[in-house]
């Protein structure tokens, strides 16, 4: 066996090795190994631009396509749903390295901005996390965007005596991997150990 | 708002200071006093002096103002479906705290005359075995205390009740060795008794470390609950496997130095007995 082929052979069997060695550190989550509910047809990451809490402009695809991006819609005047899922959300995040912390971005949208002020809407994800972002603009606008999103529209309920109302909104969060589409949504119920076990899948997917 | 419950349980709706009403509550009550009111009243008839009645039935009125209190809006409703700890509260007060004030407050004629006899009457005797009450008792507070179990109780009234219903019965059956009325303690002695009661704090430890140590919340009913003020799901977990260990071990230590106390009395009074018995032989 000449010495060109000896060489070839060895830099092969290097390749394989780093090739499987690859693909043991980061395997690709398959959709039965999500606790999230696998969606039946991929959510793009569409584009869109509203406003942040500080008043300027937040490119959605933009300044979210390299991390893992876990998008919700609600308000903070929600009684149940959306303090429950911020809150369950920042436990576990609370509970990851750094490393891991900083490459997931929690994107809460306000259905409701009649009195979600932008100060508001800090003031009450402060309360969670301050690293979560806070998005608002005209309801007819989110609405748009939930549609492209394939989510159910937000609508104000009945006033009640004292001034105060409902909104009724999508109970679940996007789940969408760095640089791909949503595959798996988190309805309300997903608990704590849920997204333990998921967040780790989500970062590795594609 | 939701509609009418007669019995306090999860019912995943934001938390309201304004009082509800809970009709199956006030019926057990009902029940419950109804039940002591006869036994006091069949107690007079039985011509037992009013200065023992009273002194006991103060014991047995508080362990039913105890149950009401757990069972009730608001700590029924926040144990029900809002705060682990407050659920372990109410596992403290009816299983721990109201059974034995219950029982002595019960008069020991009157359950005497009325025991049943037969076949009721021996399941009874064999259900207040302190052996079987041990079992029974331990088994009960573990199953109720697996999340698997609560999350599938809690969300329903009927469910809820069952959970209440237990931990009152087990509560009942786990003193009735202790402090039950009229009963015999000849083989039942105070250092058994202490044993006896020991043995549960230890057994506590197991399901109050379980809850204290657990690194997420382990109870979905109150993990996914409406929050109330700032503390968090696993804090309230926390709390609530603290109550059941510190909580527990603070009941049993009072019932502990109670029966040594009265030992020690005992064997006082035996020992002045047997001294007397001494001098006067030797006078």
């Amino acid at each position: 066996m000449s010495a060109t082929i000896r060489w070839r052979r060895a830099t092969l069997y290097v390749q394989v090795l780093v090739l499987t060695a690859c693909s043991i550190e980061a395997p690709a989550a398959d959709a039965r190994s999500y606790r999230g509910t696998v969606l039946a047809e991929p959510v793009p990451r569409i584009d869109f631009t509203l406003t942040d809490t500080r008043g300027e402009r937040f490119s959605f695809r933009e300044q979210t396509d390299s991390s893992l991006t876990l998008l919700f819609f609600g308000y903070t005047h929600c009684p149940d749903v959306c303090p429950v899922h911020m809150a369950n959300l920042a436990a576990v995040l609370e509970r990851f390295p750094y490393d891991v912390r900083s490459r997931v971005k929690v994107v809460f949208v306000t259905t409701d901005p009649q009195r979600d002020t932008p100060e508001r809407i800090r003031s009450w994800l402060d309360g969670f996390a301050p690293s979560f972002i806070g998005l608002h603009a005209p309801l007819d606008e989110v609405n748009r965007i939930q549609q492209q999103l394939r989510l159910p529209v937000a609508g104000a309920g009945q006033t009640r005596p004292d001034g105060a109302y409902d909104v009724g909104h999508a109970a679940s969060i996007l789940a969408f991997p760095p640089a791909g589409p949503a595959r798996v949504a988190y309805p309300f119920g997903t608990r704590q150990a849920d997204w333990q076990h998921d967040l780790p899948l989500l970062l590795r997917a594609r | 708002m939701s509609s009418l419950q007669w019995w306090c349980s999860a019912q995943n709706v934001a938390w309201s200071w304004s009082w509800r009403a809970y009709p199956g509550v006030w019926l057990f009550m009902m029940v419950l006093v109804s039940l002591f009111v006869s036994l006091l009243q069949h107690s007079r008839r039985l011509g037992v002096g009013p200065a023992i009645r009273q002194r006991r039935t103060w014991a047995g009125w508080l362990g039913l103002l105890l149950v009401w209190v757990a069972l009730d809006w608001p700590v029924g409703a926040l144990g029900g479906g809002y705060l682990a700890s407050l659920h372990m509260t109410q596992f403290l007060l009816l299983a721990m705290i109201a059974p034995p004030l219950i029982l002595l407050g019960l008069p020991a004629e009157a359950m005497r005359d009325l025991a049943p006899e037969g076949a009721l009457g021996n399941v009874l005797r064999r259900l207040t075995h302190p052996g079987m009450a041990l079992v029974a008792f331990n088994v009960m507070m573990f199953a109720t205390h697996l999340p698997v179990v609560s999350d599938a109780l809690m969300p329903s009234q009927l469910g809820s009740f069952v959970v209440d219903a237990l931990w009152l019965g087990g509560g009942l059956l786990y003193w009735w060795p202790i402090v039950g009325p009229g009963v015999p303690r000849t083989h039942f002695t105070a250092p058994l008794r202490i044993g006896y009661l020991f043995v549960t704090m230890m057994f506590m430890t197991a399901p109050g470390a379980m809850i204290t140590f657990a690194e997420l919340p382990l109870f979905a009913t109150y993990e996914l609950a409406p929050r109330i003020g700032q503390i968090s799901a696993l804090g309230d977990q926390r709390l609530a496997g603290l109550l059941m260990k510190i909580g527990g071990a603070v009941i049993t230590w009072i019932g502990i130095s109670i029966i040594f106390y009265h030992w020690q009395v005992e064997e006082n009074r035996l020992l002045q007995r047997d001294l007397a018995k001494v001098r006067r032989v030797e006078g």
